[in-house]
């Protein structure tokens, strides 16, 4: 009876035991996605204005907007909060703080990034002032239609004339002969022309008004968008959610990575990975077919394999720290100076780059190819490789009609999952070639198109420079977090891939 | 004892070389350092079915594999002896491998279709030799299918894959991909044994058809089977040939106590 007891407690226990280790496994994991996901999403949805007044116990006053996701009691709270510490020896003289929301304020995007808040106080332009707010989109087809001119004139004339110039100077044409004197009398109107323009686009002026009354005024070449945050209703809420989702993924970042999109760090993470992958996959299935089918089963193959198994433990700053000094110093120098001796002492490849930083994810995930190719080409049964044998088929020819096509899967597992563990990886990139801001895309309209020597933006990278520079900032975390979060989606999406791709490939070559 | 064909059987004495499809001569076989085949010697009929007998383990399907050097997969392997085929010992250097095993066919135990359509799994060997014309191609198809009686069943869906066919149309598949080759020699390794029984007797009425284009050797557990289908057969024991005769013989008056001893099943 009591042995039973035991018994049953025992296994009730081991139950219990594991149900609970999963359980928590769950909690943590889903309580990751919700943080990063409530966070990252705080990026897109507009924010109430407030009008905050602090009256300092020495009669000073401070007044400003502030926008807020939280309710006015909470912003109070927080702001309390700031000067509790402060004061903490002398609370009497603690100020009193006064939240109220700001009702009529305009929210002003810049182009460059900035915010500005205020009420809207008058619009001018270049020959009247006080213009009212419904003017705002008249003016606007004006600045557009002078920018357009500006361009027509800088990329028209003007170009083809300093062209001319230049091509004077290269032929060493003195400076006082006629003709080039015309050219550079011409040169001068146009630039006047282009000045005067510049001049009068800065005319086209908005003035916002402070809280505590001051005026300030923005370009109207500059602003972006403007709306009333705390009159938005909801179909204007979806809207800006939305343009800002598209303004995320599609545009640069701006204000020192705090506000814009993230489309720089996207393109450069998927042309690393896929150059990576480019790489990785056939050297890494190669080397498995080699390892499982032709390499004699001793004790150097076991060696070998178990150093692949271990390339997968090293930590990947040390890959990082390999790919500077290997890829970067050595071969990117030794390529610098066989091929572009002309522009030495300053490198062109042997300095961190795309290129690099590819070869060096390569190298990192390599093992992970091998070894997940190696698992699929061990799936394949014997018997088919002895059917194709006996068909009159040579080993070659079984590796590349039979074993490889049914070993599809398991390879490409292990390439997706690289392409996962590439698209997360920071540590290394930093050191090969991904950097916080790059002015430049690698792909672009001049020759040669692909500039593999150009460094790059990264997610990972973004994220890493996100959370330890911009820490006190709001609206920057809220940026990082939304990157996480299309990080996350990226590399989840990447991996249910490969599980459907293999779930295919299974269902069409293993269905027995 | 049911007999299915009129037989015109010769003795095993009788066989003369003209009438030779395999000709097997000292042959022994180590693999993983273990005699398998101790000293063989057995003439095999041509157009002729020769079943071998035998227990587990005591050299069967070794000595089917040595016919077209499947043994050679295992890379612990030492063979010495002849075994000789239309004139070639197989075993010679300059002997081709690939192309030894197009002209002798091999259907295994288990069937075991290539994740291809049934067209490309027929059309498999004719591919590796580089054949790609496409008449041509669908000519064998056709031909090397009807030959193995699964032409109406799957001519209507002939490049669907070959994995949703039933198992004992995959094993007709399988002797379909070997005939599509034209093989002189067709060697079956127990090509029943994971069949239902009307499947079996399917596939032996397929055998026997066979036998008209080509040698089989059949390797088999069963003796009512090997005593139906097969015109000739040899029990082999712990490696080496006991008897050897035609299958009226053996399995009615066999010479030797052992053979005896096997078919009554008082053994192995």
């Amino acid at each position: 009876m009591f042995k039973q007891l035991q018994i049953n407690y025992r296994q009730a226990l081991a139950e219990t035991t594991s149900l609970l280790c999963v359980s928590t496994l769950l909690i943590f994991l889903v309580s990751m996605v919700v943080f990063i996901a409530f966070q990252g999403s705080q990026y897109f949805i507009p924010k109430l204005a407030y009008n905050v007044t602090i009256d300092f116990a020495d009669g000073r006053q401070d007044v400003f907007y502030q926008s807020s996701a939280l309710d006015s009691r909470s912003l109070k709270a927080q702001i309390d909060s700031r000067y509790l510490g402060q004061y903490l020896s002398s609370p009497q003289n603690k100020p009193e703080v006064e939240v109220r929301l700001a009702d009529d304020v305009y929210q002003v995007m810049s182009e460059s990034g900035r915010v500005y808040f205020g009420e809207f106080h008058a619009l001018s332009s270049s020959d009247q002032m006080n213009l009212p707010l419904s003017e705002l989109s008249s003016l606007l087809n004006t600045v557009a239609l002078l920018q357009n001119n500006l361009q027509q004139v800088q990329n028209g004339k003007l170009k083809d004339l300093h062209q001319s110039i230049a091509l004077l100077n290269s032929k060493q044409v003195a400076d006082d002969t006629p003709a080039r004197k015309a050219q550079m009398k011409e040169f001068e109107r146009w630039q006047g022309h282009v000045t005067a323009l510049e001049q009068q686009i800065l005319q086209y002026r908005m003035q916002l008004k402070q809280a505590n009354g001051d005026l300030i005024s923005l370009a109207l070449n500059d602003l972006d968008y403007l709306y009333q945050p705390n009159q938005l209703d909801t179909f204007d809420k979806l809207h800006f959610t939305f343009s800002k989702i598209g303004q995320f993924v599609s545009d640069k970042p701006k204000q020192a990575s705090t506000a814009g999109g993230v489309f720089p760090a996207i393109f450069g993470t998927i042309l690393m990975v896929i150059l990576m992958a480019v790489v990785v996959a056939p050297f890494g299935i190669i080397s498995a077919v080699y390892l499982h089918e032709y390499a004699p089963n001793n004790k150097v193959t076991g060696l070998i394999r178990i150093g692949i198994s271990n390339m997968a433990a090293v930590p990947s700053v040390v890959y990082g720290v390999f790919g500077l000094g290997f890829f970067v110093y050595t071969l990117g120098g030794s390529l610098d100076q066989l091929f572009y001796p002309q522009s030495l002492p300053s490198p062109t490849f042997g300095t961190p780059g795309l290129l690099w930083a590819s070869l060096t994810m390569g190298l990192l995930t390599l093992p992970v190819v091998i070894v997940s190719a190696e698992e699929g080409l061990k799936r394949v049964p014997q018997g088919l490789r002895a059917g194709s044998y006996a068909l009159g088929a040579t080993k070659f020819e079984t590796i590349i009609r039979v074993v490889v096509p049914m070993a599809s899967p398991g390879m490409l597992t292990g390439v997706i999952l690289a392409i996962a563990r590439a698209a997360g990886e920071v540590a290394p990139l930093i050191l090969v070639g991904a950097v916080k801001f790059a002015p430049n895309l690698p792909v672009d309209s001049d020759f040669p198109f692909v500039h593999l020597e150009r460094q790059f933006m990264h997610l990972g990278v973004f994220i890493y420079d996100g959370a330890f520079h911009n820490q006190t900032q709001n609206q920057s975390s809220s940026l990082m977090f939304a990157t996480c979060m299309l990080l996350l989606i990226i590399v989840f999406s990447l991996n249910i891939s490969a599980i459907l791709f293999r779930h295919r490939l299974r269902h069409k070559y293993e269905r027995a | 004892m049911l007999k299915l064909f009129e037989r015109e059987i010769l003795s095993v004495d009788e066989i003369s070389q003209a009438q030779t499809g395999i000709n097997v001569r000292d042959l022994c076989v180590h693999l993983n350092s273990k005699l398998v085949l101790n000293n063989i010697n057995i003439r095999i009929p041509k157009n002729k079915i020769t079943a071998l007998i035998g227990q587990s383990g005591c050299g069967k399907t070794t000595l089917l594999n040595s016919f077209n050097r499947m043994n050679e997969l295992n890379k612990n392997h030492q063979c010495s002896g002849e075994v000789w085929i239309q004139n070639r010992n197989i075993y010679n250097r300059k002997e081709r491998i690939s192309r030894l095993r197009r002209q002798i066919g091999m259907v295994f135990q288990r069937p075991n279709p290539f994740p291809m359509s049934i067209y490309e799994n027929v059309c498999f060997g004719l591919r590796i030799q580089g054949e790609n014309n496409r008449r041509k191609l669908d000519d064998s198809v056709e031909r090397a299918l009807k030959n193995a009686a699964l032409w109406d069943e799957v001519k209507d869906r002939l490049f669907d894959s070959a994995m949703l066919l039933s198992g004992g149309q995959q094993q007709r598949l399988m002797i379909a991909r070997a005939l599509a080759l034209e093989p002189e020699i067709l060697l079956l390794d127990e090509p029943t044994s994971a069949l239902d029984p009307l499947t079996t007797l399917y596939i032996e009425e397929l055998i026997n058809e066979l036998k008209k284009q080509c040698t089989l050797v059949i390797v088999t557990h069963n003796m009512q089977q090997a005593a139906r289908v097969s015109d000739y057969a040899a029990f082999m024991h712990r490696g080496e040939l006991i008897e050897f005769s035609d299958s009226d013989s053996l399995f009615t008056m066999p010479a030797k106590q052992q053979t005896e001893d096997y078919i009554t099943g008082r053994y192995g």
